[in-house]
């Protein structure tokens, strides 16, 4: 059932608003702050307050105004959507505060606060894209804010660095102008609000690089190999950025985007015609290995982490490459299971580094003595993306494990088999370091990270249990993704 | 008053302004701006009743003396010609732009004669759009070019001049090339009238016609700088004063364009010759323009210069658009002519802005100047987002449009071409936006500039948010130029 | 080929004339021959227009008691004064830029001027 309602385009007007205030009034450190969590808060409280609706069945659709003759600036809040900006939206708040807390001594606040809000804006925008070309608008818009924050340090690696990201990131925009531009021609209609736009009248080869297209485009961002080079690299920007970009806006937004093309744009009837779905497959196996082994090898925790992100990604890619309703679970559910494990991760790796000013692990030695709390929330992340039950981790790998064999690709099981001991591999040493050996030559006592950084994280790693533990999280709830897969699948 | 007798007077009330102007402006010339941005707004008033009445009831047209054609002049307003708004408002706000500028940059004694040549200028491009005859257009042209050049000079510096006779040379052989096309089309139908010529030359013999259309193209495409043509563009426009830059850079490269459009309306009409063979040379033209242009600014340092070399990139998406005689293309090239033309005044003006207030033009030695002058360089950054074409701006409309049209014509080559050839566009944006905000500075006085004076930065502001609301209200010009491209384009369809 | 050349041969002298023009423009390295090149050009093709109204044993289009037919076609000589002003424009803003840069640079040489810059 559609139901007009303004709240879609609030949520990103809204805050939008808010970050311009932040521009403008953004010079006190009170209304920065205000502004700040003013945004993150009322987006929150417009997308939640849509949420019982949604679960009800209810789709609240706005449209603008006509962006171009015949294709609208649309706004829509659907189940996967909702699911989406739901996320992103209680992770930005605590971000928010995190980084308000981390930020603290930094220079360029304003900028700082204001692009930030920006991008999540841009997110949510996203999320609620009515068509392809609304989701472009948001999703270059994410582009652009994203820049400066990636170059925050002004030094010239992180010139470096923004550049690379821009190099990538905008030949991704431009390749999915050039799918919107594609698709609009063979489907005549750039709407997101059913399940599959394009027929296979258009021909197995147009439609073969249209898919190419729109892949490539979005998966740069969602980082499959070998379109991952930028997210190590922009590893320069300050820990809630890093957070921000690898675990909630723009890594998802990529992923969520190939979702929308997956399942809105060619619908599973379409792609099961197409062989050149299952090379996606494959580049997603090989991206979830090879992302895993190369992570194994990073000294530099927050490298370690942007690897471990492009591994995880690609668990999303590949659960929808399997055209099956349980393997789009798990690439639904895994938006959030990941988020919430790599945002605990990090928030970690940023608090070790204020509190101690350690960035690399083998430095890492006893500090489960020093910071107990935040070293618990680590050891509780890393056992999610291990895939212990219990944990979010588990959730995703038990989906896609089933999705595997319903599409009968048992070897598919295998993979995130492999995929856990690789993770294990690379999550536990650190655990073992910071509990079982002890810092040489300093005498331990506790020396826990501020409250606004250790408060956030905790409240992550709890999340990571929550969505674990059961399918009825707070505000999170699994029902969401499996509205969505009933709709894409017409069950 | 009747629609007929605006028209007159949309050409007539400036063209009487700027001959007055010396005489208002008086020796000190300190009457000349005002006076002249008062002549604009009542031409921009008229030009506003004219585009409502085009938009109500069609293309309508005015006969000069009474003479009906094909013996008189006829005056015709047309949905192209609608870009007389654009010239009007770009024209306002130039030289509204101007009076700080010429108190400062130029010699007193020449102020007065500077707002002439202005008014001149703008004259000759309203005129060019607007006339239905086809001798009369190359009078405009020549009014429009030959104070083009003088613009060009009018700082006295010795670069100015130079580079206003190199301008002043290649814009003479053009104009020349389109005289002696016109001749060749009078020799063929015996008029002159555009309209009489396209139903005259349907019978007409062949390769005369094909000499003529050759002519007019290289000649407009001279004008319109596309890219083998285009070397004497970067010099006059980087040097000349930014409001006159912002004039020549949006406005006189584009009557070239819009020149090209009068030839196709005859020729597409008359169906005498098969033009995909022209069309194939234009975009593949266009295609190289666009990265040729981006590709040479690149490696600028001066700011004016980038912003030169990028008009030559615009030029490309125009002409690709045209060429490619699909409705999205042309419909796409036509909006383009007006977007850019604001686009690229907000970045020339908020240049020139910047320059005044710093006497740098080095991107090195601006490093800074986003945090003294941040209204000006954030109307920059718009501009430049604009011009690159993200959504939600003006540019992109045009990207995604002529982008269509490439696919929609079945060469979906050329779409790729637009849409990476504008991600080598971004890289000098962003090297741009990188120096206004986040590099040290190397000079420290930048950072102790003032913010640009109000009669400067009013202007700036103003196209800027128009950038802005023209992407998000992108229909209106889109829907007003469509029944002008359906009618243009009819004839090859059927 | 000859015949078909003699017949037109004032719109064949314009053509050479329009050479030898854009030859001067582009070859000659001194501001004013290379203007003066222009000049040529503008000549040619005011000829060429002013050849198209000729009519065979023609009069002058002048009205009154002791006119009469054939005239010739009055509009192209219309068209040729009116382009005949605009190229007087021309040359004398040539000239006073020429002028300008000779006071500035002490030559009027492209390629001294090129190495100036």
């Amino acid at each position: 059932m559609e139901v007009v309602d303004i709240r879609p385009l609030l949520a990103p007007v809204l805050s939008f608003a808010c970050a311009g205030l932040v521009f403008l009034m953004g010079r006190s450190f009170f209304w920065r702050c205000f502004w700040s969590v003013g945004a993150a808060a009322t987006k929150l409280v417009v997308v939640m307050s849509m949420l019982p609706g949604t679960l009800k069945g209810t789709v609240y659709v706005f449209k603008l105004l006509d962006f171009t003759p015949g294709i609208g600036l649309g706004f829509r809040a659907d189940a996967l959507g909702m699911f989406f900006a739901v996320v992103s939206s209680t992770l930005w708040l605590i971000t928010t505060i995190y980084a308000i807390g981390y930020m603290k001594t930094e220079h360029s606040q304003v900028r700082f606060f204001g692009f930030f809000a920006l991008c999540v804006s841009a997110t949510v925008g996203i999320a609620f894209a009515e068509n392809l070309l609304t989701l472009f608008l948001f999703y270059e818009t994410l582009t652009i804010c994203t820049y400066p924050l990636v170059i925050h340090e002004e030094t010239p690696e992180a010139m470096k660095a923004g550049r690379k990201y821009l190099t990538y990131t905008l030949l991704g925009g431009a390749f999915v102008l050039l799918g919107s531009v594609m698709t609009y021609d063979m489907a005549g209609t750039l709407t997101l609000s059913k399940p599959g736009i394009l027929s296979m009248s258009s021909g197995v080869t147009s439609l073969t690089w249209l898919f190419v297209a729109l892949v490539i485009g979005f998966g740069v961002k969602a980082a499959i190999m070998p379109l991952h080079g930028w997210l190590p690299s922009a590893m320069v920007a300050p820990t809630p950025v890093s957070a921000l970009l690898h675990a909630v806006a723009v890594v998802k937004a990529g992923a969520f985007g190939l979702l929308r093309v997956f399942y809105n744009v060619f619908g599973v009837g379409v792609l099961r015609e197409l062989p050149v779905v299952n090379w996606l497959a494959y580049l997603a196996v090989f991206t979830i290995l090879a992302g895993s082994f190369v992570a194994i090898f990073q000294d530099n925790f927050k490298r370690r982490l942007a690897y471990s992100t492009i591994s995880q990604l690609s668990y999303i890619v590949l659960g929808a490459t399997m055209l099956t309703p349980f393997g789009a679970t798990a690439a639904i559910a895994h938006i959030a299971n990941q988020a919430f494990a790599k945002i605990t991760m990090f928030f970690v790796a940023g608090a070790v580094q204020r509190t101690t000013g350690k960035t690399q692990i083998h430095e890492l030695a006893g500090i489960g003595y020093r910071m107990p709390w935040t070293m618990a929330a680590y050891t509780v992340a890393a056992l999610s993306f291990i895939g212990l039950p219990l944990t979010a981790g588990f959730v995703s790998k038990w989906y896609l494990s089933l999705g595997a064999l319903e599409a009968g690709k048992w070897w598919l099981a295998l993979v995130m088999i492999a995929s856990s001991l690789l993770n294990a591999a690379y999550w536990l040493p650190v655990v073992y370091l910071a509990y079982f050996k002890a810092a040489p030559g300093t005498r331990l006592r506790i020396q826990e990270a501020e409250p606004m950084l250790l408060w956030p994280t905790l409240i992550c790693a709890a999340y990571v249990i929550m969505l674990g533990l059961t399918t009825q999280v707070p505000g999170l709830p699994f029902s969401l993704a499996q509205a969505a897969v009933r709709f894409v699948f017409g069950m | 008053m009747p629609a007929s007798a605006l028209l007159v007077g949309v050409i007539i009330i400036p063209l009487v302004g700027a001959v007055l102007t010396p005489v208002v402006g008086g020796r000190s010339g300190r009457a000349a701006g005002p006076w002249a941005l008062a002549v604009m707004l009542v031409t921009s008033a008229i030009a506003l009743m004219l585009i409502v009445h085009v938009a109500n009831v069609g293309p309508f047209s005015a006969y000069l003396g009474g003479w009906e054609p094909p013996y008189g002049i006829e005056l015709r307003f047309d949905e192209f010609s609608a870009s007389t708004s654009v010239i009007c408002l770009l024209g306002t706000l130039s030289i509204l732009f101007s009076f700080k500028y010429a108190e400062k940059e130029l010699p007193p004694e020449r102020i007065r004669y500077y707002y002439t040549l202005l008014l001149l200028n703008l004259t000759g491009m309203i005129g060019f759009v607007v006339t239905g005859d086809i001798f009369n257009l190359f009078v405009f042209m020549e009014i429009l070019s030959l104070s083009g050049y003088a613009l060009v000079a009018v700082s006295g510096e010795r670069t100015a001049e130079m580079a206003a006779f190199k301008y002043l040379i290649m814009g003479a052989v053009s104009s020349l090339m389109v005289l002696f096309a016109i001749g060749l089309l009078y020799a063929l139908t015996g008029s002159l009238n555009m309209a009489d010529i396209s139903v005259r030359l349907a019978g007409a013999e062949k390769a005369p016609a094909m000499l003529a259309i050759a002519a007019f193209t290289v000649g407009f495409m001279v004008k319109a700088a596309l890219f083998p043509l285009h070397i004497w563009l970067p010099d006059a426009h980087a040097i000349a004063p930014s409001p006159v830059s912002a004039i020549l850079s949006g406005l006189v490269v584009k009557t070239g364009l819009l020149g090209m459009i009068r030839i196709y309306q005859i020729y597409y009409g008359a169906k005498v010759l098969d033009l995909s063979a022209l069309n194939t040379v234009l975009v593949w033209l266009g295609a190289i323009s666009i990265v040729m242009g981006a590709f040479f600014a690149i490696f600028q340092e001066d700011i004016k210069m980038m912003l030169a070399y990028s008009t030559i990139s615009n030029v490309g998406y125009i002409i690709m658009g045209l060429g490619l005689a699909s409705q999205y293309g042309v419909i796409g090239a036509a909006v383009h002519i007006f977007n850019h033309a604001l686009i690229k005044a907000t970045l020339f003006l908020g240049a020139g802005a910047i320059i005044y207030r710093t006497g740098y033009r080095n991107l090195t030695d601006l490093r800074g100047i986003g945090r003294s002058m941040p209204l000006t360089t954030a109307a920059i950054s718009i501009g430049a987002i604009s011009i690159v074409g993200m959504p939600p701006t003006a540019g992109f409309l045009c990207k995604w449009y002529i982008a269509l049209g490439a696919v929609e014509a079945g060469q979906p080559l050329f779409a790729v071409a637009l849409v990476f050839g504008a991600l080598f566009i971004f890289v000098y944006y962003i090297r741009m936006v990188n120096t206004f905000y986040f590099q040290e500075p190397v000079h420290p006085e930048i950072l102790e500039v003032e913010e640009a004076p109000l009669s400067m930065l009013f202007p700036v502001l103003i196209l800027a948010a128009l950038c802005l609301i023209m992407g998000i209200l992108g229909r209106i010009p889109l829907s007003f130029v469509e029944p002008a491209v359906t009618r243009l384009l009819a004839p090859l369809g059927g | 080929m000859i015949a078909l050349l003699w017949i037109n041969l004032d719109y064949a002298a314009s053509v050479v004339l329009f050479c030898i023009g854009l030859y001067c423009v582009v070859t000659k390295n001194n501001l004013i021959k290379k203007f003066i090149g222009l000049n040529i050009m503008e000549t040619a093709v005011f000829a060429f227009i002013v050849a198209l109204g000729v009519v065979e044993g023609g009069d002058a289009p002048i009205m009154g008691a002791d006119a009469n037919a054939p005239f010739t076609n009055p509009i192209p000589q219309a068209l040729i004064l009116t382009g005949i002003v605009v190229a007087v424009s021309t040359t004398a803003l040539a000239l006073s830029l020429i002028i300008r840069i000779y006071q500035h640079c002490g030559t009027i040489e492209a390629d001294e001027l090129r190495e100036m810059e």
